[in-house]
């Protein structure tokens, strides 16, 4: 079976966004607007006012409220969305860790943008890397196509009985939460649809008035011990589940991502550049550039930060002779950018190749065409047993 | 032999529900908390959701593990969510017609301090919620230190007596009236010593809360913290309501009113003799203590009569 | 890994839940005085049930008895009660009784 064709319409990452959460239909939405995720709040407002989102909509007084408001409400069993940014998601921060432990299967869209050790108003990764310990799953989509799909796709993977995770669905603010790009809307029976094998799974526990049960009980020693075990075992299952929803995604309304990673012209490749976001596009571009020049290179998109996809990975780079990533934010502690330093975990399944680091993207700077050039370049010649530079900040050297 | 007139107190009427707790539970010796967790949900009746928070009530609200000392549904929260979830558990069970009644228990501390962002907030937009903020006038689960509702001159942890301090040099938020100037559907402030006017308050603010935001704040002194006797917590509710120190007042729609009026009130004095942690004070601090008491009645008395 | 553990919880996350096990402590083992009650002053008012923290005075149709599993000791019926018909006596007069 499959969908019928959506409406497509030209609309930014933000609108999309909005879609995305309306035509799952969620039962509350709280959010707060901040830069640049505020039009989603003001989109979802309005599709309220216009009594095209049957929601309990809060206007909150801050990110914090807006996910302890969602996090109760997804206990209490309702479907729910919320949006944010930057300083907003660390604001949410405790929230966002109860919203995990509680095991509460929460959708949020994130518009990345830098986070507030230095004020900037421009996009970057650092705001969803700061959150990267918060228990949540954490996927990163590159276009608004992939926002809207991916935001569907979301509470499939949260919602199921053997996952019950929060999903985080970021995109890069500024670039995509401002352009306008053609993106198909799909119909909204379509994605019941698509949602309703979650119907056929056995209920997860609520918090039901008149019946004597606690939500967020004091884990004691073993009993925290094994939530926390718990945990940890569903993050590792969301992996494969991220591959067979992606693949019944795409099965059904004809588009897919890959899942855990997509591998662009890998085949073949003997070096392999690992980016994120909407700079995979630009990579994908260069990738087949230089392949007309004779360099053997493909991409590796990481779609899923959190969990780790480790195996998918390892299967795609093993037998490669070089690996540059390109991080959009900073390691503190490490030389490395964080995507980086995840990586070089798996170099004993890899095998012992050059691990190249580029810091790039920061505060709105382009990851531009000469960038990735000198990113190949580079890693081509390490590949080659050149000597190389193992971390570099671009744009500190131009 | 005295006659016997075998006639139960009034308030035994106000109860539709058995005591939710189990006989015995970690809560202080004589503390007015245990009596005030265990007389709501008694007078509250049933489908009653509990959303609180650390403090001195988490002990005994939080499950252990699959344990748990009471059996009301229950939410924990950090003390900077508590409103919120009950926003989103009100929203939600409002939504599917679910009756309930979802009450926020928490101390002064998360109310007037760290937690006040979100109950502000929750007030503003009316949400159909109980916020029940026992207020023991500081952190005394976690060893009596200062929050904003310690009053002015008490020796604490963190405004301790030495050769320079003097307890703390600032007088309490007025929590009350903060949330009265949030317009909610209903507050009150209430006390152990006064049951048939705390019951009272509760039945209007189960009614009150279908139409929006309920605030109730209930005076609950800490034996060990301030330390009083243990059988003296509850004539220390009775001396503070008699001092006008805690004046007892509900606001329906809008419009405050006591509940229960002084005719001749003592000097706080009287209240602060029955514990120690005013026992530093002498005359001025009195003094001063007393004159932040009458000032505060007095804007409550102001307001009371403003709409008589 | 082989996992020895047994779970504690059936859910997936920590719920507590009361009608599998309700908590309770011994608080009776606190208390250092204990209420007595001249049945000839008692008019069955209730103050002292109502007043009591752990509310563990029992009705016993024409008078109160506190429950001394979970009496605490505290006084407050004692100190409450408006015909003075409660007495605090030490545990220690009692000790006979193991």
């Amino acid at each position: 079976m499959k969908a019928k064709k959506g409406q497509v319409r030209v609309i930014t990452g933000n609108a999309v966004g909005a879609y995305g959460a309306m035509v799952c239909r969620p039962e509350v939405v709280a959010a707060y607007p901040i830069t640049p995720q505020s039009e989603i709040a003001e989109l979802l407002s309005q599709f309220k006012a216009d009594g095209v989102l049957d929601a309990e909509y809060v206007e909150v007084e801050g990110e914090n409220s807006a996910m302890n408001v969602v996090l109760a409400a997804s206990i209490a069993g309702a479907r729910v969305f919320t949006a944010t940014s930057s300083y907003g998601l660390v604001f949410m921060y405790d929230a966002l860790q109860e919203t995990s432990g509680f095991r509460a299967p929460v959708v949020m869209v994130n518009a990345n943008r830098e986070t507030p050790g230095i004020h900037a108003v421009s996009s970057g990764q650092q705001d969803m890397i700061s959150a990267r310990d918060t228990g949540w799953v954490q996927i990163v989509v590159e276009n608004d196509q992939e926002i809207l799909d991916q935001t569907i796709m979301a509470y499939r993977l949260a919602e199921d009985y053997d996952i019950q995770l929060p999903v985080m669905v970021n995109y890069d603010g500024f670039y995509l939460s401002y352009l306008a790009e053609a993106v198909e809307i799909p119909n909204i029976e379509d994605v019941d649809e698509f949602l309703a094998p979650l119907k056929q799974q056995p209920e997860r526990q609520k918090l039901v008035p008149g019946v004597s049960i606690g939500c967020g009980t004091h884990g004691m020693e073993m009993g925290y011990v094994e939530a926390r075990y718990k945990h940890c075992m569903a993050l590792e299952r969301v992996k494969n589940k991220v591959d067979e929803i992606d693949k019944a995604f795409g099965d059904y309304f004809g588009r897919s991502y890959g899942g855990q990673i997509e591998e662009y012209r890998t085949e073949g490749a003997e070096i392999i550049v690992l980016a994120s976001g909407s700079a995979a596009g630009t990579v994908r571009t260069v990738v087949d550039t230089k392949r007309e020049e004779g360099v053997k290179v493909g991409m590796v998109k990481l779609r899923l930060f959190r969990p780790f996809p480790a195996e998918r990975l390892i299967k795609a780079l093993k037998g490669k002779k070089a690996i540059g990533v390109i991080d959009r934010s900073l390691c503190f502690g490490w030389k490395y950018g964080p995507i980086c330093m995840e990586l070089k975990t798996l170099a004993v399944n890899i095998g012992a190749i050059p691990i190249l680091s580029y810091i790039d993207g920061l505060a709105n700077l382009d990851i531009n065409v000469p960038h990735i050039e000198r990113v190949i370049d580079e890693v081509n010649a390490a590949a080659q047993g050149k000597p190389y530079q193992e971390v570099t900040w671009i744009p500190m050297e131009e | 032999m005295v006659e016997k007139t075998k006639k139960k107190s009034r308030v035994f009427n106000y109860f539709c529900e058995e005591d939710q707790f189990a006989g015995g539970v970690a809560w202080c010796s004589g503390c007015p908390l245990e009596l005030t967790a265990r007389f709501v949900p008694k007078v509250l009746g049933k489908n009653v959701v509990f959303v609180g928070t650390p403090g001195c009530a988490a002990p005994v609200l939080h499950g252990q593990n699959v344990g748990a000392w009471h059996r009301l549904a229950y939410m924990a929260s950090v003390m900077t969510g508590v409103p919120s979830k009950a926003t989103g558990l009100s929203r939600y069970y409002r939504r599917i017609g679910q009756d309930a009644t979802v009450v926020c228990f928490t101390g002064d501390g998360c109310a007037t301090d760290v937690g006040f962002q979100p109950l502000s907030g929750a007030a503003e937009r009316g949400e159909h919620i109980i916020y029940l903020a026992y207020d023991n006038e500081g952190y005394m689960n976690t060893g009596n230190q200062r929050s904003s509702a310690t009053p002015l001159g008490a020796a604490t942890t963190t405004t301790p007596v030495g050769k320079i301090g003097r307890g703390k040099t600032t007088v309490s938020k007025n929590m009350p009236l903060v949330m009265l100037m949030h317009r909610p559907a209903y507050m009150a402030t209430a006390t152990l010593s006064h049951l048939e006017d705390f019951a009272k308050k509760l039945v209007k603010a189960k009614e009150k809360v279908k139409e929006g935001f309920v605030y109730l704040h209930v005076f609950s002194p800490c034996p060990v913290g301030w330390r009083i006797n243990s059988n003296m917590s509850i004539e220390v509710c009775r001396t503070a309501v008699r001092t006008n120190y805690f004046p007892l007042w509900e606001a329906e729609d809008g419009k405050p009113r006591f509940t229960v009026e002084i005719a001749n009130p003592k000097p706080v004095a009287e209240l602060t003799k029955l514990m120690r942690k005013f026992s530093h004070l002498k005359e001025d601090g009195l003094a001063e203590l007393q004159k932040a008491v009458d000032e505060r009645y007095a804007l409550v008395k102001n307001l009371c009569d403003a709409y008589k | 890994m082989v996992i020895k553990h047994k779970n504690i919880f059936k859910t997936e996350s920590a719920w507590s839940n009361a009608d599998e096990k309700l908590l309770c402590l011994d608080t009776g083992s606190w208390r250092t005085e204990r209420p007595v009650l001249d049945k000839e002053k008692c008019n069955y008012c209730g103050l002292c049930a109502l007043y009591c923290p752990p509310q563990c005075m029992k009705d016993m149709g024409d008078y109160f008895e506190a429950d001394l599993a979970f009496c605490k000791g505290c006084g407050i019926c004692a100190t409450e009660c408006p015909r003075k018909a409660i007495t605090m006596v030490p545990e220690g007069e009692f000790a006979d009784e193991g």
